[in-house]
C-alpha cells in the first residue's frame, strides 16, 4: 500500500495515499466563528469551500509557527456515512512511500501521545518508525485525540 | 382609513370656513379686490382638495362646483355682484351642513344643494361642461389574458432627464417588472471624457420584452417622460417573424430604429454586392457601422427569446437525474467564482487584451450560469392541480362550498423551491377555507355568491416570482388578533399600530387566533410556521384584508436558491454576508451614541428603538471597536434588529456554498462565498443569532437577579 | 437606508394623508405649509424626495420647483407635483420648471407609493 508521509511537531504520519487529493500551499484560512480551536476554519480551493483543521491541535500538539514548507493536505474522508473533503494542515509534507504488510506493526499501547484508536499500526521504515494514522476516525471524532487529560476540557466543543 | 383624518378635516375645515366667510364678507365691500377673490378662491380649493382625499365625496363635488365658478370670478369671465356673495354664503353654510352630515349629524337633502349649484351656474355667461378627473398613476391589476407578446422597444431619454429627477434605471426596473425582458444598453451616443458631461444622459436603450399587458401599459411606465424621449414600441408578431423564417428580420429591426426607410432597403436589396444584408448596407452607406451592431444585437435577443417560447410551447424533454444537475449547477458556481477573480485580476493588469477576453468570459459565464439554473425551473403547474382535490375535499369536511380558480400555471420555479413550498401553500389554502371563507348561509346572507373562490396565481415579476392566495371570505378579524396581541403581551392599549402592522402580527411565533383545535387546521401549526418556510426559501410574505370582502396572501420569491444578494460587512479582519433581503437600513453608531444608551445595546433608528447585537462579541473576534461603527438594521425573528459591524462594504451577487457536514452545529451561519479575491467570506443566518443573543440576555438578567436575591 | 420625503401642502388633512401614508411604508416624512416653509426647512435638511402641492400660499408650488432645483442637493432629487384634474397648464409648467411626475387629486395611497417605487424606487 502507498502512503503519503508528513511531520507534524517532530514526528512523522502517514495516511492512504488514496484518500489524499491535493497538497495546496498555506493561503487565506476564513476562521469559522464558535467552533473549537482546531477547526482552523475554510479555505477556497478552486471555487469549492473545503474546511481545515490543525492536526497538531487536534492532537494536543503545542500550536506552532508557519513556516515555508507548511502546507495543507487535501483529503476524502469518510465521516459518518458519507464522503467529505477536509483539509489538514502540517508542517511539511514528505513523500509517497510504499509498505508492505511486513513493514507494519500493531500500534503499542504507551509511547505515544496519542489515542491508540487513531492509528491503525506503526511504520517501519529502516530505522525510521511511522505513525500510520486512520484520518476516517480522527475525523470523525469531535473530541481532542490525546489520552493525557493534559489539555483544557473546555476545549473539546 | 378616512377616520384617522377626520378629525384634522374638520378641524382645518372649519378654519376655512370662517376665513371664506370673512372674504365674501369683505369681497362684498371690495368687489374687485384680486387678493380677496383670490383667498376666497383657495380656501375652496383647500376644502375640495382634502374632502375628495379622505373620501367625502359629497363635500368634495358640492365645492368643486363652487369652486368652478369661482375659477370664472378669478379669470374675469364673471362679475361679483351682491347676489355672487349671497350664493356662495348659502354655499359655505352648506358645506358646513355637509360636513356635520358626515359627523352624524343631520343628512342633507340634495335638493337644496343642487338648488346653490344651479343658481351659481346661472350667473355664468355660458356654463362650462366640467372635464372628467384625469387619473394618473400606475394601477395594479391581474393580466386576465395569459398569453405573451414580444415588443421591441426603443427608449432614448432626453439628455437632461437627470435635471428632472428621473432615474432610467428605474423606469426600465418597471418595464422589467411587466415581464421578462433582456435589455440592451446602447453607448454609441457617449462622447469622449473630455467631452462628457456627467449631468446628461447619453445612453438610450433597446428591449425585448416578452409580456402580458398590452402596449398602453409598457407606454404607462414612461408616462411621465414620455413626452420629452423617443419612445417606440413595436409588437413582434407572427407575420413579422414568419417574414424572417422565425426571426426578426434585420432589415425591419433597422427601419424600426428609424435608421433605415423601406426605400433605402429595397435599393441595397436590390443591387446587394454582398452575401450579408447588413454589411451591404453599411457598404452602401445608409446605416452605420454601430447602428448595424445594435441591430444584431436586437436581433439576437429576440431569436433568443423566440426560442425560449418554442422550447415551452413544444415541450421536448428529457429526464435528468437530480445529482447530474447538482453537480452541474456546482460546477457553474466554481465557473462563476474563478471567473469573478478572472476579472478582478483583469481589472488590475493594464491589459486591453486581457480585459476585452475577461469581459467575454463574464458575459458567457453569466449566460451559462443563467441557462443552467433555467434548467431547474418547473412549471408550477402540476403543484397546483394537486390543490384541486385538496380543495374538494376540504370544502366538503368543513361543510362550505368553494371553487379554485388558479392563473399562471405556466410560471416556471426552480424545483426545490417548488417543493419546499408545497406545505406552506396547503396551509395557506386550509386557512382560506376554514377560518377565511364563510358558510354558504353566512355567505348568501351577506348577498354574496354562496360558493366561495379561492384565487390562486402566480407570475414573474423582475427576478422575483410572485405567488398569489387570495379567498373572498370575511377577511381577517382585526378584533380577534388585537385580544390575541393583548393576551400575548405583544400589544398594550396605549400603543398604536396601524392596520398593516396589526394583521401581520399573524406571522409572530406562537400566535394563534383559532382557540379550538379543528382536525383540518391542527394545533399549533400557524402563519410563523408559514412564514418561516417562506423566510428559508429567501421569500417574503405579506397579508392584506378588507372586512367582509376578503384575505390576499402575496408570497415573493427568488427565482434561484444558489445565489443571494448579499451585503458584505467587515468585522476585525474578516468579512461577513447579510441577506440584502432582510436589510432595512445601515445607520451609525458613535461611542456617544453608546454612552447615551447607557451602555446597553439600543439604538435609536427614526424614532423607533432598536436593539443591536455585536457581531464581534458573538463570533469572540479580536481587536479594537472602531469609534464609528455601522449598525446594519434587519428584519429577523419578526422583529427589528441591528447587527453592529465596523465597515459596510457594499453589496454583492454571490453563489452560496454549503459550509459542510463538519460545521453543521455552528448556529448562525447559512453557507460561504466566494469573493472576487478569493477569500471565502460566511453567510449570516440572522434568525438563529437573535434567538442566541436573547437567550444570553435572559441569563444574564437571571443570574444579576439571582445575585441581587442572594445579596438580600 | 430609509428615504426622506418632504410633504408640501397648504391642506393639514392632506399633509395628514401623505404623512400616514409615507411613514406606513417606511419613509422619514417631514412636513412644510407652503413653498416658502419648505425652503427654508430644507435648507437644513435636503430630502431624498419633494412632493408637493401646486396652489399654495406665499409660494407655489412651482416658484419651489425651480427654487430646488436651484439648489446643488436639489438639482436631481425626484420630484412629484400635486395636481388637480383641471390644472393642465401648470403641469405642463411644472414640467418644464424640473418636476419628476405628477399625482391627480384625489388620489388613492396605493397609487402614491406605486409612483414612488417608480419615481424613487
Amino acid at each position: 500500500m502507498e502512503y503519503l508521509t508528513f511531520k507534524l511537531d517532530g514526528d512523522e504520519f502517514a495516511v492512504d495515499v488514496l484518500k489524499s487529493r491535493e497538497i495546496v500551499d498555506l493561503r487565506s484560512v476564513t476562521k469559522v466563528p464558535q467552533s473549537p480551536e482546531f477547526m482552523l476554519g475554510v479555505i477556497n480551493l478552486r471555487g469549492s469551500v473545503v474546511p481545515v483543521i490543525d492536526l497538531r491541535l487536534k492532537f494536543g500538539m503545542a500550536k506552532a509557527e508557519t513556516t515555508q514548507a507548511t502546507s495543507i493536505v487535501v483529503m476524502d474522508v469518510l465521516v459518518g456515512g458519507e464522503t467529505i473533503i477536509v483539509g489538514t494542515l502540517v508542517d511539511s509534507v514528505e513523500e509517497v512511500i510504499e509498505l508492505d504488510e511486513s513493514q507494519i506493526e500493531p500500534s503499542p499501547r504507551i509511547g505515544t501521545r496519542l489515542n491508540t484508536e487513531f492509528i491503525k499500526g506503526m511504520g517501519k521504515q529502516g530505522e525510521q518508525f511511522l505513525i500510520i494514522l486512520d484520518i476516517d476516525r480522527v475525523f470523525s471524532s469531535d473530541e481532542l485525540l490525546i489520552v493525557q487529560n493534559a489539555a483544557d476540557p473546555a476545549a473539546s466543543e | 382609513m378616512m377616520d384617522q383624518y377626520a378629525e384634522t378635516f374638520r378641524e382645518e375645515t372649519i378654519e376655512l370656513l370662517s376665513e371664506l366667510e370673512v372674504g365674501l364678507l369683505e369681497l362684498e365691500q371690495r368687489p374687485d379686490d384680486a387678493d380677496v377673490i383670490g383667498r376666497v378662491f383657495r380656501a375652496l380649493h383647500t376644502v375640495k382638495g382634502s374632502a375628495g382625499m379622505i373620501g367625502f365625496d359629497a363635500i368634495s363635488d358640492f365645492t368643486h362646483e363652487v369652486e368652478t365658478v369661482f375659477e370664472l370670478v378669478r379669470s374675469g369671465s364673471v362679475a361679483v355682484s351682491a347676489e355672487l356673495v349671497n350664493l356662495t354664503l348659502a354655499a359655505r353654510d352648506m358645506i358646513k351642513s355637509l360636513m356635520d352630515a358626515e359627523f352624524g349629524g343631520q343628512p342633507i337633502d340634495p335638493e337644496a344643494a343642487e338648488q346653490i349649484v344651479a343658481a351659481l351656474r346661472s350667473l355664468v355667461p355660458d356654463t362650462k361642461e366640467i372635464a372628467p378627473p384625469v387619473e394618473a398613476g400606475i394601477e395594479a391589476t391581474e393580466p386576465e389574458v395569459v398569453e405573451e407578446t414580444t415588443y421591441h422597444i426603443r427608449f432614448r431619454p432626453p439628455a437632461n432627464i437627470f435635471h428632472r429627477g428621473i432615474r432610467p434605471l428605474a423606469l426600465l426596473q418597471e418595464l422589467a417588472r411587466l415581464g421578462s425582458c433582456r435589455i440592451i444598453a446602447e453607448t454609441d451616443a457617449v462622447p469622449d471624457l473630455d467631452e462628457l458631461d456627467p449631468e446628461l444622459c447619453y445612453l438610450y436603450w433597446d428591449i425585448i420584452l416578452a409580456t402580458v399587458h398590452d402596449e398602453d401599459k409598457i407606454r404607462d411606465v414612461f408616462i411621465f417622460v414620455e413626452d420629452d424621449c423617443d419612445l417606440k414600441i413595436f409588437a413582434i408578431n407572427d407575420d413579422l417573424l414568419d417574414a424572417g423564417g422565425g426571426e426578426l428580420r434585420l432589415g425591419d429591426i433597422l427601419i424600426q430604429h428609424g435608421d433605415l426607410t423601406h426605400e433605402q432597403l429595397a435599393q441595397v436589396m436590390s443591387s446587394q454586392s454582398k452575401p450579408k444584408l447588413g454589411e451591404s448596407l453599411v457598404q452602401a452607406g445608409v446605416v452605420s457601422g454601430a447602428q448595424l451592431d445594435v441591430a444584431l444585437e436586437v436581433q439576437a435577443q429576440v431569436k433568443r427569446q423566440q426560442q425560449k417560447r418554442q422550447a415551452i410551447d413544444e415541450a421536448s424533454s428529457i429526464r435528468v437525474r437530480s445529482e447530474k444537475l447538482d453537480s452541474l449547477v456546482n460546477l457553474v458556481g466554481e465557473l462563476v467564482t474563478v471567473q469573478a477573480r478572472l476579472s478582478q485580476t483583469a481589472d488590475g493588469q493594464d491589459s486591453p487584451v486581457l480585459s476585452e477576453i475577461a469581459e467575454e468570459v463574464e458575459r458567457l459565464t453569466w449566460e451559462m450560469r443563467d441557462h443552467i439554473l433555467n434548467i431547474r425551473m418547473l412549471p408550477i403547474g402540476t403543484t397546483f392541480s394537486r390543490y384541486q382535490r385538496l380543495v374538494r375535499d376540504l370544502s366538503r369536511e368543513l361543510g362550505k362550498e368553494v371553487q379554485l380558480v388558479t392563473a399562471g400555471a405556466e410560471t416556471e420555479l426552480d424545483k426545490t423551491v417548488i417543493e419546499r413550498l408545497g406545505d406552506p401553500l396547503v396551509h395557506l389554502i386550509r386557512n382560506s377555507i376554514d377560518h377565511g371563507l364563510e358558510s354558504p348561509e353566512e355567505r348568501q346572507a351577506a348577498g354574496k355568491n354562496p360558493k366561495g373562490t379561492i384565487f390562486l396565481s402566480a407570475t414573474h415579476s423582475g427576478a422575483n416570482v410572485i405567488l398569489e392566495i387570495r379567498d373572498d371570505g370575511g377577511g381577517i378579524n382585526r378584533e380577534a388578533i388585537r385580544e390575541r396581541a393583548r393576551t400575548q403581551g405583544l400589544l398594550t392599549s396605549e400603543m398604536e399600530t396601524n392596520d398593516t402592522e396589526l394583521i401581520n402580527l399573524i406571522f409572530t411565533p406562537g400566535f394563534s387566533t383559532v382557540g379550538e383545535v379543528s382536525s383540518v387546521s391542527g394545533r399549533g401549526v400557524g402563519m410563523d410556521v408559514v412564514k418561516k418556510a417562506i423566510d428559508s426559501l429567501r421569500g417574503s410574505i405579506n397579508v392584506s384584508s378588507k372586512s367582509g370582502e376578503g384575505t390576499t396572501f402575496t408570497v415573493k420569491l427568488p427565482l434561484t436558491l444558489a445565489i443571494i444578494d448579499g451585503l458584505l460587512v467587515q468585522v476585525a479582519e474578516e468579512i461577513f454576508v447579510l441577506p440584502l433581503s432582510a436589510v432595512e437600513e445601515c445607520i451609525e453608531l458613535s461611542r456617544e451614541d453608546v454612552a447615551s444608551a447607557n451602555n446597553k445595546n439600543l439604538i435609536r433608528v427614526r424614532g423607533e428603538i432598536v436593539p443591536y447585537l455585536r457581531l464581534r462579541e458573538r463570533f469572540d473576534l479580536d481587536g479594537e471597536l472602531p469609534d464609528i461603527e455601522q449598525v446594519v438594521v434587519a428584519e429577523a425573528q419578526g422583529q427589528r434588529v441591528g447587527f453592529a459591524v465596523d465597515h459596510v462594504i457594499g453589496e454583492h451577487q454571490t453563489v452560496i456554498k454549503a459550509l459542510g457536514t463538519m460545521y453543521k452545529d455552528v448556529k448562525g451561519l447559512s453557507g460561504a462565498t466566494i469573493l472576487g479575491d478569493g477569500t471565502v467570506a460566511l453567510i449570516l443566518d440572522l434568525p438563529p443569532l437573535v434567538q442566541e443573543a436573547e437567550l444570553d440576555e435572559r441569563e444574564l438578567t437571571d443570574s444579576i437577579q439571582e445575585k441581587m436575591i442572594s445579596f438580600q | 437606508m430609509s428615504k426622506k420625503i418632504m410633504a408640501v401642502d397648504d391642506s393639514a388633512t392632506i399633509r395628514q394623508v401623505l404623512n400616514f401614508t409615507l411613514q406606513g411604508a417606511g419613509f422619514q416624512v417631514s412636513e412644510a405649509e407652503d413653498g416658502q416653509d419648505a425652503l427654508e426647512k430644507l435648507a437644513n435638511d435636503p430630502p431624498d424626495m419633494l412632493i408637493t402641492d401646486l396652489n399654495m400660499p406665499r409660494m407655489d408650488g412651482i416658484q419651489l420647483i425651480k427654487e430646488v432645483r436651484k439648489q446643488p442637493w436639489g438639482k436631481f432629487i425626484p420630484i412629484l407635483m400635486l395636481t388637480t384634474e383641471s390644472q393642465e397648464a401648470k403641469k405642463l409648467e411644472g414640467k418644464a420648471a424640473g418636476a419628476s411626475a405628477w399625482l391627480v387629486k384625489p388620489f388613492k395611497p396605493e397609487q402614491l407609493l406605486a409612483i414612488i417605487n417608480v419615481v424613487l424606487l
